[in-house]
């Protein structure tokens, strides 16, 4: 919002002592954050209003025209291209030497004759978007004086942002912001002027049909407009602020609306019979005042006129309730409207308004009769003979009353920490338009109707007034009072570090963080279709992900032009089955290495994390998977009996798609089941006293059998002495495979005799012969 | 007599010199000590020597031989013990593989751990969650804009992406009650379009005080004591008031820009100060909805954007590269 400190200045005793560049910074800090400040007016000097005398056509040109002016002393020849000239106008000279815009003026000849300065628009001036013309001042005004010294050109324009204002409804407007500025400055704050209307025993036929989203609707009729041009002061105020001067009758309410916060609308009285405010139906068709046809809910509220839709209420207004520049009788609306249905039918016709971007803050409702009064008290500076149609009309079904708010001292105290006199809680409270009663053990606060009505409500937003004019620059740091008793931590966010830290640096992978949703265009490349949980209102991008490997894929993806061994790990939530899932992804991929070696990377990481990090030992079995998956190579990784993640390695129709040199072997291991596996303590033994044997075993195996199917049938051979067994090595021949593997056999209680071991081996040999293997003999 | 003992102990003494083997030196020492040696041979003639001459050769032999043999052992030893030639290029440079943790994963720690320090546990909490722990329980009304689509990503199982970690302050609240010191960083989603400085994915970090006496004057120490500990320089704090429907009063805190130190940059738009985290005492309504009694126990509650604090600490320019998985990105953070 665009804030004008000439304005403000109006508002304020003794503004002159208060440096309005300066005091933004605390206004920052106390009330709301300010974006920017702008300085307006320096843009030219030596403009002073002057008078056109004698008007020519210029002899060699169809557009331009040889002027005489007068400042009041002298006269110029002025060369002019406006359309608008003529005897008698008084307009802004800009006299050689004159500065504009950084251009020095000087004397110049236009086609050949001599031109001693410049007429200027409003444009050039900087105070309108006007450059059909130059500027007109009244007929009256004085000659040769300086141009700033009568207009509001000189001004500080402060840009506050909106969304700070949020929840502050009152400083949707200049007084609201001047009352604050008062607060912080001690300055106090002048009375509004406005105008009581006369009392002609006349109402306007007004009915709110729906008092929950229509609070008060105050009206008037004003007859006798003959005056419907704006002064040039707030034409230059409006522009600044941002809007357009459109006529007098529009821009009183517009100013009005930038003054108190109050958005008011001015029908023409041809065309209004009676008022109606109540909800549309259902599918109804409506054009606005943008001349565009909306349809509308049973959820939009309505300003009706004769039975008919006449404006959204707190919105924007329809076609036929635009004021006609050539009416002299208006009928004025200020109405106060719930603030989320306002928001709600702004959001659904898709038409925010700066009157709906205030209604949706919650407006006092107190706000509509003041407005009303302060426009006729404006409108009728302009329009001396103003004559009142009927009298105020104000429907007014629940009035809106200050709230009574208890705030005990000992909890200003607590927040605070540190007792703050009564005097200064009174003057602070005050000083913002609050009534205070001091209690001894509590304050009792009136709160105004323009504060409780949204921000000021319990006795902590009172300790937040209390606090933000004191100063939180005044606050001092103070530790907390330690609690030492045990807590019990959870361990989830340590464990995920921890696991993260020993990835990249035991086995360097690169940690990389990816989106929940799969890539709609990525997934369709792939041939894969998912269906899960999606987002709202989207068509692209919008189903959750539920498996995170395919996440890290596309990773690979966007790193493939620039690496030949991506290695990369995420610990993210995947959504399945309608819960949230947390899992830890990892994939790996080396252009230089085949996939068996990459393969089996993936098992040495997978069964290293869990043994450095968790002291497990992870069985691994063939399992089944996605179908992008190569189904030989899925494994599932099990703990305790529960397949807690899987190995798998993309199938060649899916890795194609991103490289045909590549292969990509992925890890995913379920999360919540990780943090759940206790860290097993280390499974200590005595070492023994006496000595081991190594005895060493070749078998032969049948060539392409899985390593798995003989680990299987040994895992079944057991025997006391057995201490640890390890496979020393595969040898491949043409039909057979010889696999060598060591017993480390021994005793905690003794040396094994020689009979011991040989009954070990033949036990061993006779074992294997019922599995129908055979060993090569030493 | 002596010239014999002369000599023999100059040979030996040459030939202990060229012992390069192990070989070498156990001929060299059967050679002048073993049973066949010359010095030998004049040991056993002793015994048959005058008593005179006993008493004069038979401790100077014993002596040589002593003498010798601490010679032999001397070279052998130099031998074994000399490092061996290197045959290799020692200033060879290492692989230069490297993992990384992502830049948010390292501030993450870092902040977790400072607030540990003064006995803040770390939570976590689900990523999809229910409009109660996301907004009702936090005091934001039905008609709240931020319950916008325009705002949240709703889904359509009627669960949302959390907008925030505020959650976790709820979950925290109905599992432990007060006092509590708790902290929970984590990822959360906003419905906004990907620009240098806008990601509908990024991270947060939640911290929440609630204890008998807790003041305005403890979260000012907490955010300066943490921010400082961060950018490991002391930083400037200030407090303004901030609307959000769960605290009150609510700040927005702002910390003196790191980059130019408070003088005025392009970062700070020459107010040298950064907007950073919102905070502010815990409303008592939030308080109530999860059972804790606002007339004993007072909170503090604040949501640090730990996306935005890593592009601040590792001057990041443009908030998509943390999402991109550009390795060329990512592997600079090799920080441990």
């Amino acid at each position: 919002m665009r804030i004008s400190c000439n304005i403000l200045k109006k508002h304020i005793k003794n503004s002159e002592k208060i440096d309005f560049i300066k005091i933004w910074e605390t206004f920052t800090i106390k009330t709301a954050e300010v974006e920017g400040i702008e300085i307006k007016g320096n843009n030219f000097n030596n403009v002073v209003t002057a008078k056109i005398i004698k008007c020519d056509k210029h002899p060699k040109s169809e557009k331009l025209s040889v002027l005489k002016v007068t400042d009041g002393q002298e006269e110029y020849q002025i060369v002019c291209g406006a359309p608008n000239v003529r005897v008698g106008l008084v307009g802004a000279l800009i006299k050689v030497g004159g500065v504009i815009d950084d251009i020095t003026i000087s004397k110049r000849p236009l086609l050949g004759i001599d031109s001693h300065g410049m007429m200027c628009s409003g444009k050039e001036l900087g105070i309108s978007d006007d450059h059909d013309g130059i500027i007109e001042l009244p007929n009256e005004t004085s000659l040769g004086i300086d141009l700033k010294k009568i207009l509001p050109i000189e001004d500080i324009i402060v840009e506050i942002d909106n969304k700070s204002l949020t929840n502050r409804p009152d400083l949707w407007g200049h007084y609201g912001i001047a009352r604050e500025i008062s607060a912080i400055t001690g300055h106090e704050l002048i009375p509004l002027e406005i105008e009581e209307p006369e009392k002609i025993n006349k109402k306007l036929d007004i009915k709110i049909l729906n008092p929950e989203a229509c609070y008060r609707y105050t009206s008037i009729k004003l007859d006798n407009l003959k005056n419907n041009k704006t002064p040039l002061w707030m034409q230059i105020f409006l522009y600044y602020a941002g809007m357009k001067s459109i006529n007098l009758i529009v821009d009183i309410t517009n100013y009005i609306m930038l003054e108190l916060g109050q958005p008011m609308h001015a029908f023409d009285s041809r065309k209004v019979k009676n008022i109606e405010v109540g909800f549309a139906k259902d599918l109804d068709k409506y054009t606005t005042l943008d001349n565009i046809e909306r349809t509308l809910t049973k959820n939009d509220l309505m300003i009706k006129n004769d039975g008919e839709y006449f404006a959204v209420a707190g919105v924007m207004g329809g076609l036929d309730s635009e004021i006609v520049s050539d009416t002299d009788s208006i009928i004025l609306e200020s109405a106060s409207f719930e603030a989320s249905g306002v928001r709600k039918t702004a959001i659904s016709l898709g038409l925010r308004t700066e009157a709906s971007a205030r209604f949706e803050k919650s407006l006092d409702p107190n706000l509509t009769s003041v407005a009303a009064r302060r426009y006729i008290k404006l409108l009728k500076e302009e329009n001396p003979n103003l004559a009142f149609g009927t009298d105020l009309t104000d429907i007014y079904p629940k009035e809106f009353l200050e709230k009574e708010i208890i705030l005990k001292k000992d909890l200003l105290e607590k927040y605070l920490d540190f007792k703050m006199p009564d005097e200064q809680v009174k003057s602070i409270l005050e000083s913002l338009k609050f009534k205070v009663k001091v209690n001894k053990d509590n304050y009792k606060v009136i709160v105004p109707t323009f504060r409780a009505n949204k921000d000021v409500t319990i006795a902590v937003d009172l300790i937040e007034e209390i606090g933000r004019i004191y100063g939180y620059e005044n606050f001092k740091p103070k530790a907390i009072k330690m609690d030492l008793s045990f807590y019990k931590d959870e361990p989830s966010y340590e464990e995920g570090y921890n696991l993260k830290r020993y990835l990249s640096t035991k086995y360097n992978l690169n940690e990389v963080h990816t989106y929940l949703w799969n890539k709609t265009s990525f997934l369709k490349d792939l041939n894969i279709t998912k269906d899960n949980i999606k987002l709202v209102g989207k068509n692209e991008d919008n189903i959750l992900r539920d498996d995170l490997n395919l996440s890290l894929l596309e990773v690979a993806k966007t790193n493939i032009k620039n690496y030949n061994k991506i290695d990369i790990f995420e610990i993210a939530t995947t959504i399945k089955k309608n819960e949230n899932n947390r899992v830890i992804s990892i994939l790996l991929s080396d252009q230089q290495e085949g996939l068996k070696v990459i393969y089996n990377k993936a098992k040495e990481i997978t069964v290293n994390l869990f043994r450095d990090l968790k002291n497990i030992k992870p069985i691994f079995e063939l399992g089944k998977s996605d179908d992008y998956y190569n189904q030989d190579l899925s494994q599932n990784i099990i703990i305790n009996n529960k397949i807690i993640g899987q190995i798998n390695s993309f199938s060649k129709t899916v890795s194609n798609k991103i490289s045909k040199k590549h292969s990509f072997v992925c890890i995913n291991i379920d999360y919540e089941e990780y943090i759940n596996l206790e860290l097993e303590k280390p499974n200590y033994q005595e070492v023994s006293k006496y000595p081991i044997t190594e005895l060493d075993y070749t078998i032969i195996n049948k060539r392409g059998e899985y390593y798995k199917v003989l680990d299987d049938i040994l895992n079944n051979f057991t025997s006391p002495i057995i201490m640890d067994r390890i496979l020393l090595g595969i040898y491949l021949e043409e039909e057979i495979k010889k696999v060598t593997i060591r017993y480390i056999v021994g005793s905690h209680e003794k040396t094994l005799t020689s009979e011991e071991l040989q009954n070990f081996k033949e036990e061993f040999i006779k074992y294997l012969n019922e599995n129908k293997l055979k060993i090569i003999d030493q | 007599m002596k010239e014999k003992l002369k000599k023999i102990v100059e040979n030996a003494t040459n030939e202990a010199k060229t012992i390069k083997t192990e070989n070498d030196y156990l001929n060299i020492k059967s050679k002048y000590l073993g049973k066949k040696s010359e010095l030998f041979e004049l040991i056993k003639s002793i015994k048959d020597m005058i008593v005179e001459d006993k008493k004069k050769y038979g401790p100077l032999l014993n002596k040589i031989k002593i003498e010798l043999d601490s010679i032999f052992t001397k070279y052998y030893d130099a031998v074994i013990n000399a490092d061996e030639k290197v045959t290799f290029d020692p200033t060879l440079p290492v692989s230069n593989d490297k993992g990384s943790l992502h830049p948010v994963t390292i501030i993450a720690k870092e902040i977790t751990d400072v607030l540990k320090n003064i006995g803040f546990m770390v939570l976590e909490g689900p990523e999809m969650e229910n409009d109660y722990y996301n907004f009702s329980a936090l005091n934001v009304a039905e008609n709240h804009p931020a319950r916008d689509m325009q705002d949240t990503y709703w889904l359509d199982n009627g669960l949302l992406l959390r907008t925030h970690t505020s959650p976790v302050q709820v979950r925290a609240m109905e599992k432990y009650g007060a006092p509590i010191k708790m902290c929970a960083p984590g990822r959360v989603y906003r419905n906004e379009d990907l620009d240098a400085s806008h990601e509908n994915t990024f991270h947060q970090v939640e911290g929440m005080v609630i204890d008998k006496d807790i003041s305005i004057s403890n979260v000012i120490y907490v955010m300066k004591g943490m921010l400082k500990e961060v950018f490991k320089q002391d930083v400037e704090v200030r407090l303004r008031p901030g609307f959000f429907p769960f605290v009150e009063p609510g700040f927005e805190l702002d910390c003196s820009c790191t980059i130019c130190g408070g003088k005025g940059c392009t970062t700070c738009k020459y107010t040298g100060w950064i907007e950073l985290c919102p905070c502010g005492m815990i409303h008592p309504d939030v308080l109530k909805t999860s059972g804790i009694d606002p007339d004993i126990y007072s909170g503090f509650a604040f949501g640090l954007g730990l996306t935005r604090l890593a592009m601040m600490k590792y001057k990041i320019s443009d908030i998509r590269a943390l999402n991109s998985g550009d390795l060329r990105f990512l592997e600079q953070f090799n920080v441990r």
